[in-house]
């Protein structure tokens, strides 16, 4: 339905296109389909999401680029689409965190979060003067209530738990890819390849240290969860989500 | 000083307040009723700060008629008792609380059963068997405490006497009982109110009565 | 007048061994004047939780209703009912919020926290009228009997009482206390909660 121009519905966000479309959504997702392929691969033990970062021009220090954002110690999430909406997001997802811990003395457990985020973006399509966010995000973390999760969030803040899966440019191959590779017993390192196998498919360049980003969720032992109910009143718990270093990124690459 | 009272009995509830309008130490009235009906099994004795009982009476009145309206059926004793407690706890945190204390007694149509609540004007909200507020409290109290079964339990020999509380008492014995706290008000408090407004609830809805 | 003892009455929790008591008293006064022996502070939470409100009577209902509330959207948004834990920072920031202009609330609380393995551990904490938790391994006494509460309950507990002894250290600890308290009394409620089971028992008591 969507033409060229956006079509005669494509004025206001807000207002339902005969066949009961918001284009303005349709034109969000196109923006995410235009950016750089993320995915992420729930395993046994944990889960791995990653990313291509690319650059426009060599003289860009990439050291300082973020595309996996740890939110709070047990919740990191990766984006495809617009890098500024999802910088928002990400402070706005790290306040909501804290905010549950100043009432609950916890981090919220990744479904929580999620539906936060869901309904910041939600609010997006239905408010005036804004538009949606530029972003589909795969949010990955641990909690206590569901162990590892790996949700979706698109524009119109809509969200679903994968497996597995794939957002950006090339998500449809990528998907694709995962659907042949994955299996519901892969662990965590066999999942951090099939990951690097994944965004090589159709990626432009070099991938290396610089070019990739990883973050993984490991799941506590039962001696550490143990330990961290004793220690939770006034140490901090420890982290479940981080991201992987460039060398680490390395040597996974070398492999 | 203003002094008002409720006993329940068996299927009713009896509502008396003072009919005395006092400025500092002179008498400008001495046939107010204190006593609304807020619906057809709903009354509310109230007392306290001149200007806020009325004030505070008509907007409950008011709002419990809207419910009515808007729903076609009142609330339960129970339900007003909360909506009540809430508007003056909320009042109480505001800068101008009302000072005003309630009894508020009511016959409980989806129960078949007599209800009674003490609240005072903090927000503070109890389910009790009889209660009262103002000076008479002090006096009326106790001699109701006489024969509750339920204070009985230090001493066992008491027999339980139907001239004193007793929930399961007849309207006749009630109304006995609350002319005892009456005339126990007027021999031992030094201001003692003269007249009483004495109203009723029951499965036929609220009357007046005299005594 | 102090505010906190308007209208009486006092709460206590006790650790067990796998399990947890928490006992109040039924009287609602007006100063000196006793205007009901059937007012309770202590309300359920949750099947392993309960929360005694010791303090003003107004708020002890406003926050009765103030947590069922947040605790009906705690377990509607998560899916799952509250952990003990988490129940008492909740109860400890939803106090701090009033920090100036609190609620004249001493809250109790008593519950069986779930384990990563799978058990329960019995979990007991009180706060201030402003919020500040303090975690206890024995006892937790609030309300206007509080200083007399202290001396019984550190004469008669002991480690790892079960559920019958709890129950019975408990009850003597409340009774003997709150007779001496001219604000508490008026008969007392005990629950006793176990990882199967609650029990609730009223206790009869001096009425003078």
């Amino acid at each position: 339905m969507a033409s060229a121009d956006g079509g005669a519905y494509s004025f206001s966000l807000t207002t339902f296109s005969p066949s009961g479309k918001l284009v303005q959504i349709e034109h969000a997702l196109a923006a995410v389909s235009a950016g750089t392929t993320s995915l992420g691969i729930k395993a046994s033990n944990g889960i791995v999401i990653a990313t291509e970062k690319k650059t426009s021009s060599i003289l860009i220090d990439d050291s300082m680029l973020d595309k996996v954002a740890v939110v709070c110690p047990n919740i990191g999430i990766v984006y495809s689409g617009m890098g500024p909406d999802f910088r928002v997001l990400i402070a706005k997802a790290r306040k909501s965190a804290q905010a549950y811990w100043k009432i609950y003395g916890e981090y919220p457990p990744t479904r929580v979060l999620t539906q936060e985020l869901a309904t910041v973006m939600q609010q997006a399509t239905q408010s005036g003067g804004v538009r949606p966010y530029g972003v589909s995000l795969l949010v990955a973390g641990w909690d206590i209530n569901r162990g590892p999760s790996l949700y979706q969030v698109d524009p119109s803040g809509s969200f679903w738990a994968w497996k597995a899966s794939a957002i950006g440019k090339n998500m449809v191959n990528a998907k694709t890819f995962l659907e042949k590779r994955y299996n519901d017993d892969i662990s965590l390192e066999d999942a951090i390849h099939t990951a690097l196998l994944t965004l090589k498919e159709g990626f432009e360049g070099q991938m290396t240290e610089k070019t990739i980003e990883i973050g993984i969720v490991t799941v506590p032992s039962a001696a550490e969860l143990e330990e961290g109910k004793i220690g939770g009143e006034t140490g901090r718990p420890k982290p479940t989500f981080r991201k992987l270093t460039e060398e680490e990124v390395r040597d996974y690459l070398a492999l | 000083m203003e002094t008002s009272f409720a006993i329940t009995g068996k299927g009713y509830v009896i509502v008396a307040a003072d009919t005395t309008a006092a400025r500092s130490i002179v008498k400008m009235k001495t046939d107010e009723d204190k006593i609304k009906a807020l619906g057809p099994h709903l009354l509310m004795a109230y007392s306290g700060e001149p200007g806020d009982t009325v004030q505070f009476a008509e907007y409950v009145e008011r709002n419990i008629r809207l419910y009515q309206i808007r729903h076609h059926y009142s609330l339960r004793p129970s339900a007003a008792a909360s909506w009540v407690r809430r508007s003056l706890a909320e009042s109480l945190r505001s800068r101008h609380p009302y000072s005003v204390n309630l009894l508020l007694g009511g016959y409980d149509e989806a129960s078949d059963e007599p209800k009674l609540y003490w609240i005072d004007y903090l927000g503070t909200m109890t389910e009790v068997p009889f209660g009262a507020h103002g000076y008479g409290s002090y006096f009326a109290l106790s001699l109701l405490d006489r024969c509750v079964k339920k204070y009985l339990v230090i001493s066992g020999a008491l027999i339980c006497h139907s001239r004193y509380h007793n929930p399961d008492a007849t309207l006749e014995e009630g109304i006995e009982t609350l002319k005892r706290c009456i005339d126990e008000v007027a021999k031992r408090l030094i201001v003692s109110p003269s007249k009483y407004k004495v109203k009723i609830v029951d499965k036929d809805g609220v009357r007046e009565i005299e005594l | 007048m102090s505010i906190m003892e308007n209208n009486g009455g006092s709460v206590i929790a006790m650790v067990g061994k796998e399990c947890v008591a928490i006992a109040c008293d039924l009287r609602l006064g007006n100063q000196a004047l006793g205007v009901s022996s059937d007012f309770q502070k202590i309300f359920p939470v949750t099947d392993r939780i309960f929360l005694g409100l010791p303090g003003l009577g107004t708020d002890v209902t406003t926050l009765k209703e103030l947590f069922r509330f947040r605790v009906n959207m705690y377990t509607i948004k998560e899916e799952r009912e509250i952990e003990p834990e988490t129940f008492a920072h909740l109860v400890s920031s939803t106090l701090y919020e009033h920090r100036f202009g609190p609620y004249f609330i001493e809250p109790v609380m008593a519950g069986l926290s779930k384990t990563p393995s799978g058990g329960f551990k019995p979990f007991i904490a009180a706060t201030d009228l402003i919020g500040c938790l303090n975690f206890a391994k024995d006892f937790v006494v609030a309300g206007t009997a509080s200083s007399k509460l202290f001396g019984v309950a550190e004469g008669l507990w002991e480690p790892d009482l079960e559920p019958e002894d709890l129950f019975e250290t408990i009850s003597q600890t409340i009774m003997n206390a709150v007779d001496r308290d001219a604000y508490s009394g008026w008969g007392c409620i005990v629950h006793v909660i176990t990882k199967d089971q609650i029990v609730t028992r009223t206790l009869k008591a001096r009425m003078d």
